[in-house]
């Protein structure tokens, strides 16, 4: 961290970038090697923020750790404890209920909606377009009003138990939901122009930090950053859970790969959350949310997927015949996509460092855990 | 973007912020806030010590009979225990004001008691919680629970067997 030059030549320095603050206020630290303004070689050291979760998670019960998952990290709260969920009904066998399964989606793409929302606003900042920043951020908030409205909070919404979810849609929060996204769609349409259109952003965003499909490809990248280079995968297509497989499913890609088709990718998904929502209300079969009193969970191993706002997330689960799980296990989307940042950085300017971090959308909570 | 016409709609609809502590804070019905005890209607069945992942909710034997306690300074408010309490006698009430002077930290607790009481017809001392009577099938009137509750375990397993045989 002190060694802020180690090799004084007078062609190429060492600096450090982070550990606090690159983009997000999330510990990650870069060792630079710049010549002149533009980076030479890039190391990332990782593990500042290690909370020791998985091994926590073999010390609570399996009821106890859909609620513990679920804090592992803020933004993508939601897919976590539904994919840890799916393991487990997966070795249960149980049959989660219809209606259910469409208020998981539309949990999953309310988070997804504020999730990309929180990321493109981010870019704005870190253009300097701090106008653009702060309304692209009150425009999240109608996200945010829904989280508290519908499940009770802004950012946990607790909406998964294993066996179903446990909130539900009366006609007064349906109404909320409704009004609340059609008060969304215009401004989520006119960020989308902005930013197609702005000189700051695509000045800044256009051409940097690119990564190739055939790089995207050797890192295994996942998500927006997977399909912004062209990608065409998305678990929700590919692998469909939930509702998905009955709901109008659209995967967004673009080729270019570089900061600014991410951004466009993720504003693309949010206004396709929009409409998947919107089906799902429109579809929304009566009946039971969750199943009832708490399954047992049998001894087993399961893997289950889903796609979180960065990506696609694994979890493996076994359990044995104690309440705990034996083994927890995640994948998280940005531990493949924060190693394409090698990519994306290469030949670039210091000045863009933060941009090309931030348009990965690093969860560092989530792969540190 | 036309930042104009937003500026506009911005000095017209005003801050978007709430004047929160000057004047109320919006808060949603259905807001997760801190947690509130009814022990009359506590089945005493536990389940919500069981569930709550931080280890906030506790029962104690005491002298007097079952304490229940939540620590909110612990509590993660992600409503588990309500979700699974089947009487619904622990519940997250709207109420998130949680700053406290240093000197309350100990008093942020939320706390309630199943007294203990003598069973009617054996005259075991035995606590005194609300009967499981959900699944009980014809449905129970209130003066049958209430007959019910004033029985200890034994007696109120009895009580339901001569009743089944009954009907």
């Amino acid at each position: 961290m002190t060694d802020v030059t180690h090799t004084t030549t007078a062609e190429t320095y060492t600096i450090p970038v982070g550990p606090l603050h690159v983009a997000l206020e999330e510990p990650m630290y870069f060792k630079i090697d710049v010549r002149g303004e533009t980076i030479a070689n890039v190391d990332i050291n990782a593990g500042h923020v290690h909370r020791g979760i998985e091994y926590l998670t073999t010390k609570r019960t399996i009821y106890q750790n859909v609620i513990l998952t679920e804090r592992i990290c803020s933004l993508c709260s939601n897919s976590h404890p539904e994919t840890f969920a799916m393991a487990a009904e997966q070795i249960a066998g149980l049959e989660v209920p219809e209606r259910a399964l469409y208020l998981r989606v539309i949990a999953g793409e309310i988070k997804r909606i504020a999730s990309n929302l929180f990321n493109i606003a981010i870019l704005a900042h870190l253009v300097g377009y701090e106008t653009l920043f702060m309304h692209v951020m009150e425009v999240r908030e109608v996200a945010q009003d829904i989280k508290e409205s519908v499940f009770g909070n802004r950012m946990d919404l607790g909406a998964v138990c294993i066996g179903g979810v446990r909130y539900d849609l009366d006609d007064e929060t349906t109404a909320y939901l409704s009004g609340a996204l059609d008060k969304l769609v215009p401004e989520i349409d006119e960020i989308i122009a902005t930013y197609r259109t702005n000189g700051s952003i695509l000045g800044r965003t256009r051409g940097i930090g690119i990564l190739k499909r055939e790089d995207a490809l050797a890192c295994g990248v996942v998500g927006p950053v997977a399909r912004a280079s062209g990608i065409d995968y998305d678990v929700r297509m590919v692998a469909p859970y939930a509702a998905y497989d009955r709901l109008p499913m659209v995967v967004h890609t673009l080729t270019d790969g570089d900061v600014w088709s991410r951004a466009m990718i993720r504003l693309a998904e949010a206004r396709t959350a929009i409409e998947l929502i919107r089906a799902c209300l429109r579809d929304l079969p009566g009946g039971p949310t969750h199943l009832h009193d708490r399954p047992d969970i049998p001894r087993g191993q399961a893997v289950a997927k889903c796609e979180a706002p960065r990506g696609e997330l694994i979890y493996y689960l076994k359990t044995n015949d104690n309440p705990e799980p034996e083994r927890v296990k995640w994948r998280v989307p940005t531990f493949m996509n924060w190693d394409a940042l090698r990519y994306m950085l290469a030949d670039q300017k210091i000045a863009d460092i933060a941009i090309i971090v931030n348009s990965i959308d690093p969860c560092v909570s989530c792969t540190e855990r | 973007m036309n930042f104009l016409t937003l500026l506009a709609r911005n000095l017209w609809n005003g801050p978007s912020t709430e004047a929160f502590p000057f004047g109320p804070a919006v808060t949603p019905k259905r807001f997760r806030g801190k947690i509130a005890f009814d022990a009359p209607s506590c089945e005493g069945c536990k389940i919500c010590e069981r569930v709550c992942p931080a280890g906030a909710i506790r029962f104690t034997k005491t002298a007097d009979g079952l304490g229940f306690s939540c620590w909110h300074d612990t509590c993660v408010f992600c409503g588990n225990c309500e979700f699974y309490c089947p009487t619904k006698s622990v519940h997250q009430t709207t109420d998130w004001h949680l700053s406290h002077t240093q000197a309350e930290k100990y008093s942020m607790v939320e706390s309630g008691l199943i007294p203990n009481q003598v069973c009617v017809e054996c005259g075991a001392t035995a606590l005194d919680t609300a009967p499981s009577v959900a699944a009980v099938k014809p449905p129970m009137s209130a003066e049958e629970v209430a007959d019910l509750r004033g029985r200890c375990p034994k007696c109120r397993a009895k009580f339901l067997k001569a009743r089944r045989a009954k009907s």
